[in-house]
């Protein structure tokens, strides 16, 4: 190597800093907005998984397998390119992106939901059934407030996956953060600094989500209950 | 549902339920007067708990029929018609709401305040406004002696207040009739007697009840009748006198066996 060039030169990663700094916000706004869609797709898959009708538990079933078990770098094909041709759906980028990364995480967070709904102890609901609730007002108000807390620490951890694997949309153009530190490398012939530069930024992100759910988690302690996970009972018959 | 000209409160018509291969409970015939307060003695496994949740159909009959306040009510499941199971389960909070239970292992809501606990059913079930539902349950609340607890959570109550809090929770709802499940056999030994008063006052008071428990000295203490239960089967029923001289064998043996 020329000893005129420096071994390591962030320069050109501080040069370029605002098109790196928006692809990561591109990339927490594709997570953020991913994570939430799943986390309501993955509660009504979980909660038709436990349904009584045969034909909702079959779908959820299905639908849970399927976006668990394609890869995410198929997915994001299907549905930017696939969706086009076979229904004619052009997606922007993003949006497919956003979508993309909600169906997979929406798979693994409706089997979350699920274990964290079973794991509410069956004496729950059926204290609340013996005092008149309906079937409906036990799980909004006895069952997925006390499964919430349950499932809270595995759906940070989803989210932190989440965040890393907006990498992965740099294959159909999003111009997030993996992809804006690819250009730039090309472009400086640094590779080394921005794809670190580009892993930092990951880092912190994934430091913050954490710290935010561990927040969220001990302010639940505080007001009551720690235990909201007893042992795993039976499903109770009169569901 | 049927009308059903008997004076009786609560009717249990032929009820059996297996849970499988095994036959909890066979054709269990029972019925109480509205005041009236029955205790059901048994060994472990005889199908107590299993009748006591076949009244409230938390744990629903396989056949026979429940008569409550002159209504008749049975189990129901279409396999094809799904709206019909709909319209059923609807039915049943309304039975439920008028039916007071408490649980072995209190099974009080976790993640809200004694207050809570209480008030939920109120603002739910009678759809009482907010403050009206906290008034009731903080009166409720007073009467089993948690008046300075109304703001806590569960975990920081003693298991004997927990199920203060489940008795309160019930009470409020104001119910015909109060079913206990051996509601003090998971508390410390120096709690049960306290627990064990709040069932002599709803005894004074009047309150229909069915007592499944353990405490052989309190259900001979408080019962109008005592019952005795075997193998999924009532083998006698008789006042405390009848069922303390008893001659049948399994009932003799159950009662030698415990009052040693
Ligand atoms: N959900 C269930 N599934 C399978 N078997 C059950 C279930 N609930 C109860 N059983 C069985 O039914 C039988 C009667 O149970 P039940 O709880 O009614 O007895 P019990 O008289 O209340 O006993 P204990 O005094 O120990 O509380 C037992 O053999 C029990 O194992
Ligand atoms: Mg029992």
């Amino acid at each position: 190597m020329d000893s005129s060039v420096p071994l390591f030169d962030f320069a050109a990663v501080w040069s370029s800093r605002t098109l790196l700094l928006e692809g990561f916000g591109i990339a927490m706004f594709c997570a953020t907005a991913a994570i939430i869609l799943a986390m309501i797709i993955g509660l009504l898959i979980a909660l038709m998984r436990l349904s009584n009708s045969r034909f909702l538990r079959g779908f959820a079933f299905v639908y849970t397998q399927l976006f668990r078990g394609v890869p995410l770098y198929v997915l994001v094909i299907w549905v930017y390119f696939g969706l086009a041709i076979v229904a004619d759906i052009n997606l922007p980028k993003i949006p497919a992106g956003i979508i993309t990364l909600a169906l997979l995480n929406s798979g693994y967070l409706s089997e979350t939901f699920r274990s964290g709904i079973l794991a509410v102890n069956i004496g729950q609901s059926e204290a609340a059934a013996a005092i008149g609730l309906t079937k409906r007002q036990i799980k909004r108000y006895i069952v997925l407030p006390q499964a919430f807390r349950i499932v809270l620490a595995p759906s940070g951890n989803q989210f932190v996956d989440a965040i890393k694997d907006t990498a992965i949309l740099s294959i159909i153009g999003v111009p997030e953060l993996m992809r804006m530190a690819q250009q730039q490398a090309d472009l400086f012939y640094r590779p080394f600094e921005f794809y670190t530069t580009a892993g930092i930024l990951y880092f912190i992100a994934v430091m913050g989500v954490t710290k935010l759910f561990s927040f969220i988690e001990k302010k639940m302690n505080r007001i009551g209950f720690t235990n909201g996970s007893q042992k795993v009972a039976n499903v109770g018959e009169y569901i | 549902m049927n009308q059903n000209s008997s004076d009786y409160l609560l009717e249990i018509k032929s009820v059996s339920k297996s849970f499988g291969e095994l036959h909890v409970l066979k054709d269990v015939n029972l019925n109480i007067a509205k005041g009236e307060v029955v205790c059901i003695i048994g060994p472990s496994g005889s199908g107590k708990s299993t009748l006591l949740r076949c009244i409230n159909f938390i744990s629903p009959p396989d056949s026979g029929e429940i008569v409550f306040d002159k209504v008749s009510w049975r189990s129901y499941r279409s396999k094809f018609n799904v709206l019909a199971n709909f319209r059923y389960e609807k039915k049943l909070p309304a039975l439920r709401a008028e039916i007071g239970m408490v649980f072995q292992h209190f099974n009080v809501f976790p993640h809200m305040t004694t207050l809570e606990n209480v008030s939920l059913g109120l603002q739910k079930v009678r759809k009482m406004k907010k403050d009206k539902a906290k008034e009731v349950a903080a009166q409720s609340l007073e009467q089993v002696g948690l008046s300075d607890k109304l703001q806590v959570y569960p975990d920081q109550l003693s298991g004997g207040q927990k199920q203060r809090v489940a008795i309160a929770r019930a009470l409020a709802l104001n119910p015909k009739v109060m079913l206990f499940d051996e509601v003090t056999s998971a508390l410390d030994p120096e709690l049960v007697s306290g627990i064990l008063d709040e069932i002599r006052r709803l005894v004074r008071e009047g309150m229909t009840m069915i007592i499944v428990t353990h405490e052989m000295k309190f259900a001979f203490q408080v019962a109008h009748r005592i019952v005795f239960m075997d193998q999924g089967k009532i083998v006698q029923v008789g006042t405390p006198e009848e069922i303390r001289n008893t001659q049948e064998p399994r009932a003799k043996a159950f009662l030698s066996s415990i009052l040693e």
